[in-house]
């Protein structure tokens, strides 16, 4: 059932490989590489590939990835502990190749591992069938429901127990209360045949009795004792006086006693010979329940001292070898040694205006590289997890695509066609001004731009176009350029269609022999439906080369919330098989954030795009690029 | 009483005489303490400076005896690295982190070098070649022949990096762009991709030094890449920069044996 399942170092070697079926497993296997291990999107170990689900593992004190890929469609559970399995024995089995650490030791060992992999495929999937009947809940509910029926007989029990000890003590120094015992017996007797039904039935009303019998007798023993203060001489003689009828009456009230509680005889008998008729009744009741919380209690102090004995041994030997391995200095790195630590490297990134999810995301895959990981003798385990996350944080804002603009526009000159740009966003962000900054930016490298005022809605929009498109003609006059045109801005009013005016402006462009059009929309918030659609419309029909989303730098949490959304709605509504999404990011108004930066980090983080621009202020020349290293270094700035 | 009156003041004279001679001792032996001590110091620090002394001389030492294997991603870096060490063929995935081994040349002298495998993926090589480039004896740039008109921008770009680095190093390491991939048919053969990546990192230079400036303001003038107004050629280069095509896959599939004579002979030849 398993496509395949891969075994490989960080360096990209492959050291054992199952084929499930004959494709080939390393594209799905690079893609994985690439979209998550690549991305710090290391938090889920879960990833899906077209038709495929891969499943991997990470050990990081010895730099291998364990891969395994099965169809979509099926759900398979015991693919974790699979491949938990596989990777415990393979790594004790090949333990000597693997442990120099050095790719001539992976290079010169042969993993034939076949045979185990298909032994414990064999295990997991027969365990997995085993575990499908034991989900039959009636069987559990009847265990739960006879459970607390036994804990309820229990609990009466031990209650009677202090009754009828102390019931025994005062029995035993006071004789006088025979009398109004025996006259009190063949009540009960008659009661007790009464009910007739099922056992519970018959188990309930019988400790029932035994209660209405000991509250009896309780109160007896109350007056019995009131009696014998005030008149202890003339109760002796009466004693001798009754003694023959009492014995017969005793006695018959006995054989009535054998019939009613066979059990208690039987542990009563040999009391018989020794004791009165009082103690006879009392010990045979006690005793029995005696016997029966012994056991329980047994029982539970076998299991407390089951507990204690192995968790002291585990912390003697942990504590022991800890101490073995601190000597050492080759100390290996777990999950609760980088607790606290990534607790404050989080708090520190959210403190820098990084998304709080995108933070979380980040310190799980920095957790999920580094546990296991053996670390130098000198180095603590701050510093090894704040160097982990730079290397992290520069990884992500390296671009993952080349975005040169100029290259760009000198291929589409040479195909004869403008090079189309559109920038989109959220309100107020800084659209309009950072087109002007990238035109003056084009115009100085040479090329002509045509700016398309598409931004049909905003009161003052394509007067403040003509306005910028006025001062650049200024700073760029025909003269210069031989007569050309540099600079021309291409509206039609407003409360028109934005996508018509850009395709009109593009054809424009295309017949006046411009370089570039930039394009500019309206701003509209993430959650406006209808604005979202007219802008997937437009880029759908036109077709840009470049989309471009303007966000600023002060933004925090909704960096994620616009991003997805925007990439959604070009997504949704777009008719082709590969929907043309967001192409990179230009972030503005950089120069009011101090180094407050993560908003790169979280832009970066949730598109894959690079940063293209950075808008750094208000006049034409406040346009720079980002550097990685730059950011990543304000960013751990403590 | 007389008597009594006389034992109590000698028993107070000598009291006072035993504390004077303690005193006079614990002073000497402070004295004689003292310079121990100050020599105890002084050794312990000459030790602590000698071993870093010596660990820095052998780390210089240590140095210049890299070569770093470059390129994009799938260029067939890491299998190339695999075929030069042991001639076997392996299956490889996308590189993660750097792979070292020691290389022992076939040449008269008996020399060794340590091959460096870096990943080509966007998001790691700036960083492992930022690493590793101050080691650096030679550099080996590994080309896709058969997808190299597809991405010839990209590797325009990554090489002209790769370059502006090499050039700004003390010790300018030796510098070989190998055509790999040589036994797909549709391959480009060695003149033909330099003259594209000539073409290319033109291009590249003028629009690498029009592109927006950095954020950081400490940022230097960037080095200029061959002659000013004049169409770049490698030959202009302050580093000697040769082509040559092999193939790591071989022309049979896993069964063949690599076609890295060239590439073996050149290794020789730096060591």
């Amino acid at each position: 059932m398993l496509d395949f399942f891969t075994i490989f170092s960080k360096g990209g070697l492959v050291l054992w490989c199952f084929q499930g079926v004959s494709d080939s497993c390393t594209g799905p296997v690079n893609a994985l590489i690439r979209s998550v291990l690549l991305q710090e999107r290391g938090g889920n170990n879960s990833f899906t590939h077209e038709a495929l689900t891969l499943k991997y593992k990470l050990d990081n004190q010895f730099e291998l990835v364990f891969v395994v890929g099965f169809q979509k469609i099926l759900t398979l559970t015991y693919v974790d502990k699979l491949i938990d399995d596989v990777h415990r024995l393979f790594r004790d089995k090949y333990r000597t190749e693997i442990q120099q650490q050095s790719a001539l030791s992976l290079l010169n060992g042969t993993f034939d591992f076949q045979n185990d992999f298909l032994r414990l495929l064999r295990e997991a999937e027969e365990s997995s069938k085993i575990r499908a009947p034991t989900t039959m809940k009636k069987f559990e509910d009847s265990e739960k429901a006879k459970k607390p029926v036994r804990s309820m007989i229990e609990t009466r029990g031990e209650k009677p127990k202090e009754k009828a000890k102390n019931s025994k003590k005062k029995g035993a120094k006071k004789e006088g209360s025979d009398g109004p015992l025996a006259t009190s017996k063949p009540v009960p007797a008659e009661k007790s045949g009464l009910p007739v039904g099922p056992e519970n039935g018959v188990e309930l009303s019988k400790e029932e009795l035994i209660r209405r019998k000991r509250e009896e007798f309780i109160q007896k023993h109350g007056r019995g004792m009131e009696k014998s203060n005030k008149s202890t001489k003339s109760d002796a003689p009466k004693e001798k006086g009754k003694k023959a009828p009492r014995v017969w009456e005793l006695g018959g009230c006995a054989n009535k006693e054998v019939l009613d509680y066979s059990t208690p005889t039987t542990n009563g008998t040999p009391e018989a010979a020794l004791s009165e008729d009082i103690n006879l009744i009392r010990g045979t009741g006690s005793g029995g329940q005696l016997q029966d919380l012994d056991c329980s209690s047994s029982d539970d102090e076998g299991a407390a001292q089951n507990s204690t004995k192995p968790s002291a041994t585990k912390g003697t030997l942990g504590g022991m070898f800890g101490m073995l391995k601190g000597l050492v200095g080759s100390k290996s790195l777990s999950r609760e040694d980088m607790e606290s630590v990534l607790d404050k490297m989080r708090d520190h990134l959210i403190a820098k205006n990084v998304a709080a999810d995108i933070a979380v995301q980040l310190c799980e895959s920095v957790a999920n590289k580094l546990e296991g990981k053996v670390m130098g003798t000198f180095s603590t385990v701050t510093s090894t997890v704040k160097q982990a996350l730079q290397e992290s944080l520069v990884q992500i804002l390296q671009p993952q695509r080349r975005v040169d603009m100029l290259r760009d526009i000198m291929d589409a000159q040479r195909r004869q066609r403008p090079y189309v740009v559109t920038f989109c966003g959220v309100n107020g962000v800084g659209k309009s001004t950072n087109l002007a900054k990238i035109s003056f930016w084009l115009l100085e490298n040479g090329f002509s731009v045509l700016i398309a005022a598409c931004d049909t809605f905003r009161a003052g929009a394509v007067e403040q176009l003509r306005t910028h498109t006025r001062r650049l003609s200024a700073l760029h006059p025909p003269e210069k350029h031989g007569g050309r045109t540099m600079v021309q801005l291409f509206e039609k009013g407003y409360g028109k269609d934005a996508a018509g005016i850009a395709m009109e402006a593009i054809a424009f462009a295309r017949n006046q022999g411009f370089d570039v059009v930039l394009v500019d929309t309206a701003g509209r918030m993430q959650d406006n439906a209808p604005l979202m659609t007219a802008l997937a419309k437009l880029i759908t029909v036109n077709t840009p080369d470049l989309v471009l989303f303007v966000g600023e730098a002060l933004v925090g949490n909704e960096a994620v919330d616009q991003l997805v959304k925007f990439n959604r709605a070009l997504a949704d509504h777009s008719m082709a098989q590969t929907p043309r999404l967001i192409d990179g990011i230009v972030l503005t108004k950089f120069d009011t954030i101090d180094d407050k930066v993560g908003a790169a980090i979280s832009m970066t983080y949730i598109t894959s795009k690079p940063i293209v621009f950075v808008g750094t202020g208000q006049t034409y020349c406040d346009l720079r690029s980002l550097n990685a290293k730059a950011v990543v270094a304000a960013l751990m700035k403590a | 009483m007389a008597s009594a009156d006389s034992r109590r003041v000698a028993d107070g004279g000598g009291a006072g005489g035993t504390f004077q001679p303690y005193l006079d001792t614990l002073r000497q032996e402070l004295q004689q303490t003292d310079p121990t001590l100050l020599s105890v110091v002084v050794a312990v620090l000459a030790v602590l400076l000698t071993l870093v002394f010596w660990k820095l001389i052998r780390s210089r030492r240590s140095s210049q005896r890299a070569v770093l294997l470059v390129g994009l991603c799938d260029s067939g870096k890491t299998l190339l690295f695999v075929r030069l060490l042991t001639g076997l063929y392996r299956d490889t995935q996308t590189s993660i982190t750097d792979s070292c081994a020691v290389y022992r040349v076939n040449n008269n002298r008996g020399n060794s070098l340590t091959l460096i495998d870096l990943p080509g993926h966007e998001s790691l090589r700036l960083q492992f070649l930022e690493r590793f480039k101050s080691s650096a004896r030679a550099i080996v740039f590994v080309v896709d022949s058969a997808a190299f008109q597809r991405e010839v921008k990209d590797v325009a770009e990554f090489l002209y990096q790769v370059l502006i680095d090499s050039m700004g190093l003390k010790n300018t390491p030796s510098f070989l762009i190998a055509c790999n991939k040589q036994d797909i048919a549709m391959a480009k053969s060695a003149k033909l991709i330099q003259q594209q990546l000539e073409k290319e990192l033109n291009t590249l230079r003028v629009t690498r030094s029009a592109a927006p400036s950095t954020l950081d303001s400490s940022s230097t003038a960037p080095a200029q890449l061959g002659k000013k107004g004049k169409e770049f050629e490698f030959s202009q280069l302050p580093l000697k920069v040769e082509f040559l095509e092999c193939s790591a896959k071989g022309g049979r599939g896993d069964v063949g044996s690599a076609d890295i004579q060239d590439l073996e002979k050149w290794l020789a030849k730096i060591a």
